[in-house]
């Protein structure tokens, strides 16, 4: 269900209400639930103010004990349909400190939803727009100079 | 941390539509000088000079003198990277979607 490219995106159409796709972003404790990348990879919420200008922190607990922890703040909280927020992870982890952001969006789908997830390393103010853009342009090129 | 630096680079690097273009014309993996990377984007020259200055402090490229000429070569080790990392995240998503359409399903009228 990806794009296809080297891009960060994911997209999936969910049989479920933009409201209830929303809610699962929302709630601490359905967090908790599903945002991890497998049931094998435990995720313990340690901090969860969803709100712009709040911030989360989660660690995530490998099967082999080695915790990664992340980090961000929410910047755009827009029920039910966006939600932007950083994502930054924490040291020891070869990519920790990179600063990235994460925009949710929702859109109704008949009787379910459509979600894309889209993480970029881009996210400063007003510029996340463009950034986008060129961010997947840059994915695009990435995939040509690599398959080449 | 010296990765996230060098990974900043590179995405600062691609985030041009020139730079990437520049990268596509090198991608072949043979040396261009600068003059002829210029006469084919059509841009002043300073600019594209520029751009690949940029390039290079990236790490994305090396360049060669060779006399009066300055030579450009792609470096594709700094893309290995940033496409790990790319990878790293959508592999993380389309993980946690698939645990959020279980979520969903399992509990439908879950608020």
């Amino acid at each position: 269900m990806t794009s296809g490219t080297t891009s960060a995106e994911v997209r999936r159409r969910l049989a479920a209400a933009p409201e209830r796709v929303f809610a699962a972003f929302a709630d601490a404790a359905l967090v908790a639930r599903w945002l991890t990348p497998s049931p094998d990879i435990r995720l313990t919420v340690l901090q969860f103010d969803f709100r712009e200008g709040g911030s989360y922190r989660f660690a995530y607990t490998l099967p082999d004990g080695v915790v990664m922890r992340v980090g961000g703040t929410y910047r755009t909280i827009a029920r039910p349909s966006h939600i932007v927020f950083t994502w930054v992870i924490e040291p020891p982890d070869e990519h920790a400190g990179i600063e990235s952001e994460v925009a949710v969006a929702i859109e109704p789908d008949g009787a379910g939803a459509q979600l894309v997830i889209r993480h970029s390393r881009w996210g400063r103010g007003d510029a996340v727009e463009r950034h986008a853009e060129g961010w997947r342009g840059a994915l695009d090129q990435l995939a040509t100079v690599l398959a080449g | 941390m010296q990765s996230a630096t060098q990974l900043d680079r590179t995405f600062h690097a691609l985030a041009d539509g020139t730079r990437r273009s520049l990268i596509h014309a090198l991608s072949r993996g043979q040396a261009r000088s600068a003059g002829d990377l210029g006469r084919s984007f059509r841009s002043a020259q300073p600019t594209i000079s520029k751009h690949l200055k940029v390039l290079e402090t990236a790490g994305l490229v090396e360049r060669t003198v060779d006399g009066r000429f300055h030579k450009f070569r792609l470096r594709q080790q700094p893309l290995g990277k940033a496409a790990d990392w790319i990878e790293r995240h959508r592999a993380f998503w389309t993980g946690a979607v698939d645990q959020l359409e279980q979520l969903l399903s399992a509990e439908p009228r879950n608020e």
